[in-house]
């Protein structure tokens, strides 16, 4: 196990970025405390100073093990299968239980010191008075860990399964999410029930950490229209959040074997050569068949385009009429909550809903498509192929962003079903339904210009992903965050500039998401955007014309 | 239009340069159509840099190249059209299949689509892998990826196919299908320039080697031109009847050579066999043999070694091998 420890924890040590990310934590939660700070030598006995201190600092903290953690165990096995030292690791002395604590402690050493950056920061926030150190410092240092130990049991076991690191990266970023947000929504929905699924709804929301951070900080039931209500669950959180990582490392364990090799090659299984039947049954079944020969590229289509389509596992047609029928149904099921189970919600804030699940959408597919378009090119030895071929640069620019754009239009507009019946309810929505939409379409744009731009400086996808996963966390999570706390620490101005940065503000803001009404953002989160995603276009092109010329 | 006796392949003088290192000094040769040339040296001579710079992925720093009368910098375009490149990485993608994979890069050299399916079907018949058209590009062998990196390579019926370690990796048998394949590109009038770490193989095909090493062409010709330019000397063994007759068989070359060949020669009791190196004619060497025999000395064999391509390449670079 300590060879393995050692090797993983001093592997992420020497990576720049890490060193990076450490760096960063420590100046950002300084500087975090030191803008709280009170200045000219008055203190507040009140301590509404120190706690708005502390819940900046605490809200920063998850942010941080959320976006920084989940990228290193992720890719940990995966890029050893492929490289072919796990089978090393697995003739060795090693027990399969060394290899899984070596690579789990290593992560959550490298997690514990990213704390450790923290704690100065932490002790200024104590010293500032008005903070208990143990009933809320404590607890909230305890609910990070438990966050970190779940990311790290996660990203091992997607990381057993995946097949390539950005894979496993895309997966892990999108279970953990999935396990800090999406668990909450089932206890929004059933609020105020009782009953078997309320009673499930309720245990599923113990293993967010946001309801107990907000409750460690003061803010249970301020923020979120009660979602994070009163009841703080800090022990049942601990403990699930422990559990669940338990189970999910015995089910990793139990792969860490030479089962994990012991995949025979695709025979390349062609439906074309099999009898009537089996085609007709398959046309029924997948309407657009994965396994029929296809014809060659039209001469009317970018081939780099189609390549784009093809080489993606969810990218061939079958799996994207999946995801858009997928898409079409829940934002019909989110209009029918709004119509009958909910109706207090009212139309505006199933509207409201509807644009976070469409941006959610946007934020969770599009990096993952868009950020690996060059760098995995480059990664696996594609560029220097595309290079010798006669396609021009700016073909080869534009397919590969036609290719994303095509697939989140496509999902996009399977979720205007829920905007029509909202229309048809409520008529008088119809501008506000228009305006959102552009508001969505441009943060499509902006989204997938920043992606492709900053993933074409990397020459791995994982990398790649990770660092625009961060980015677009960051630059949309942000501003929610700020809005969050409006009133208390951020200021009317700093809110209203805040939520200008993405077009995701403007669009709860016009289709009358409470709590956003006040703020008028339209045209200026347009223009932001609109310029956002014109400097990213010129920096990917401008880089793949670099990439693309001769050294 | 070229005549068939101009070279296809033209380098003058190319020389390369990244800040104070030389990667490529002042390297000249040229090949004729269907001619196969092995481009050999050790990691880092700079057979990389030689081979982008000829499919234009590179600048020279002096010097040119042209290809079939295309200048590989300033005909860049012309350039992709007339050369075929295989890289030593494959540059696979996920969930292709074989014909799919060549479909693409058919499209990207904008062969249109009917052309291009027959075109799909004749170069996976040269390489033999029709069977595989339907497997996923990342489920492939090493052996079969190489074929199918040579169909690519093929697509767009480039003049010159230039292949970056085409062998490496490969089993016996897939080597022997590889030569054979090359072989027979060349019957097809492609002009093939070949790098590869298995000499042996090389050495079979090519018609002539380029050796290189630390930038600069070391050795360039047919396998026997190199072989007279860089050993004045032949090897010849003399094998006897048996073990008891080696010592004097090996006092009686050494006293029929000169003096600074006589610490060449080597008695090998175990073999039954004498072994020297000499620069002396057939006729001094028809006399030796002659004293032998004089001498009751039951010669069962007196043969030259034939010298290899290996042989020639540990030479050169032995010989410019920095001293330690």
């Amino acid at each position: 196990m300590i060879p393995v420890l050692r090797r993983e924890f001093l592997g992420i040590l020497r990576s720049p970025r890490a060193l990076a990310a450490l760096l960063a934590a420590a100046v950002a939660f300084s500087l975090l405390v030191l803008v709280r700070w009170p200045a000219g030598g008055i203190v507040d006995l009140s301590g509404a100073g120190s706690r708005g201190a502390f819940l900046v600092f605490a809200a920063a903290l998850l942010g941080g093990v959320l976006l920084l953690v989940p990228a290193f165990p992720a890719s940990s096995i995966v890029r050893e299968r492929n490289q072919g030292t796990l089978l090393l690791l697995f003739n060795s002395p090693i027990p399969p239980i060394g290899i899984y604590a070596g690579k789990f402690l290593g992560v959550l050493a490298f997690a514990g010191l990213v704390l450790c950056t923290t704690l100065p920061a932490a002790a200024a926030v104590y010293a500032m008075g008005g903070v208990d150190p143990w009933r809320q410092i404590g607890l909230l240092y305890a609910v990070i860990l438990v966050m970190a130990i779940l990311s790290i049991a996660i990203g091992l076991l997607v990381s057993t399964r995946a097949t390539s690191p950005d894979a496993a990266v895309r997966v892990t970023y999108g279970m953990v999410f999935a396990v800090a947000f999406l668990t909450l929504c089932p206890h929004a929905l059933t609020r105020g029930t009782t009953g078997l699924s309320a009673t499930i709804a309720d245990w599923l929301r113990r293993l967010s950490p946001l309801p107990v951070v907000m409750h460690l900080v003061g803010q249970g039931g301020a923020v979120g229209g009660g979602l994070l209500e009163k009841d703080s669950g800090v022990w049942q959180f601990l403990v699930c959040g422990l559990g669940l990582a338990a189970v999910l490392a015995v089910a990793t364990i139990l792969q860490l074997d030479h089962r994990l090799f012991d995949r025979s090659r695709d025979a390349g299984k062609i439906t074309d050569d099999q009898s009537l039947w089996v085609r007709i049954v398959r046309r029924l079944v997948f309407l657009v068949d994965p396994q029929r020969r296809k014809a060659g590229i039209p001469f009317y289509l970018n081939p780099i385009m189609v390549k784009e389509f093809r080489t993606r596992r969810f990218g061939r047609f079958h799996w994207l009429l999946r995801l858009a029928a997928g898409c079409a149904v829940v934002s019909l099921l989110m209009t029918l909550a709004a119509t009958n189970g909910t109706m207090d919600w009212g139309v505006e804030t199933i509207g409201g809903l509807l644009v976070i699940l469409q941006i959610a959408l946007v934020v969770l597919l599009t990096p993952s498509l868009a950020a690996g378009l060059i760098a995995s090119e480059r990664e696996r030895g594609g560029w220097s192929l595309l290079r010798s071929t006669t396609l021009p640069g700016w073909r080869i620019a534009t397919g590969k962003l036609t290719s994303v754009a095509w697939t989140m239009l496509l999902v996009l507009a399977a979720t205007l079903p829920g905007y029509l019946v909202m229309t048809t309810i409520k008529p008088t929505m119809w501008n506000q339904v228009m305006l959102a939409l552009v508001s969505v379409l441009l943060a499509v744009a902006m989204t997938l210009a920043l992606s492709a731009a900053i993933g074409a400086f990397h020459t791995r996808t994982a990398a790649a992903t990770v660092t625009v996963y961060v980015v677009l966390m960051i630059l949309y999570l942000g501003p929610l965050v700020v809005w969050a706390f409006r009133g208390d620490p951020f200021g009317e101005q700093v809110v209203r500039f805040a939520l200008s940065i993405t077009p995701l503000g403007a669009a709860l803001s016009v289709i009358g998401m409470p709590g956003f009404t006040q703020y008028e953002l339209i045209p200026i989160a347009w223009k932001i955007a609109g310029a956002i995603c014109v400097a990213s276009l010129i920096v990917y092109a401008l880089q793949v014309w670099r990439l693309l010329r001769p050294e | 239009m070229n005549a068939p006796t101009d070279p296809v392949l033209d380098i003058r003088n190319l020389t390369k340069k990244f800040g104070e290192f030389t990667a490529l000094d002042n390297l000249s040769l040229a090949l004729r159509r269907g001619q196969i040339l092995g481009f050999i040296g050790p990691n880092g001579a700079g057979k990389t840099t030689t081979i982008k710079i000829l499919v234009g992925a590179m600048r020279p720093t002096s010097g040119t190249a042209t290809i079939a009368g295309a200048d590989c910098v300033r005909d860049a375009w012309r350039i992709k059209r007339l050369v075929g490149y295989m890289p030593d990485t494959f540059g696979a993608y996920d969930n292709m299949r074989v014909r799919e994979y060549l479909d693409f890069f058919g499209a990207a050299f904008g062969i249109p689509r009917g052309a291009r399916a027959k075109r799909i079907d004749e170069v996976l018949e040269t390489t033999g892998s029709g069977w595989m058209q339907d497997r996923y590009v990342e489920a492939l062998s090493h052996g079969m990826k190489q074929r199918i990196g040579v169909a690519r390579t093929l697509l767009h019926d480039p003049e010159m196919l230039i292949l970056d370690e085409p062998a490496n990796g490969l089993d016996p048998q897939a080597r022997i299908e590889m030569r054979d394949l090359l072989l027979k590109l060349a019957g097809m009038g492609k002009t093939l320039i070949v790098t590869s770490h298995i000499l042996p193989e090389l050495s079979r095909i090519c018609d002539v080697v380029a050796i290189i090493t630390q930038g600069k062409l070391r050795a360039f010709g047919t396998l026997d031109q190199i072989m007279r330019d860089l050993r004045q000397k032949r090897t010849f063994e003399i094998q006897l009847c048996g073990p008891a007759q080696v010592e004097g068989a090996a006092a009686a070359v050494r006293e029929a050579l000169h003096q600074d060949e006589r610490e060449g020669v080597k008695a090998h009791a175990t073999e039954s066999l004498v072994r020297f190196d000499t620069a002396r004619s057939d006729t001094e060497l028809a006399a030796i043999l002659a004293a032998l025999v004089g001498l009751k000395i039951d010669v069962s064999q007196f043969r030259e070694i034939p010298k290899d391509l290996e042989d020639a390449f540990l030479s050169v670079t032995r010989r410019e091998a920095p001293a330690t």
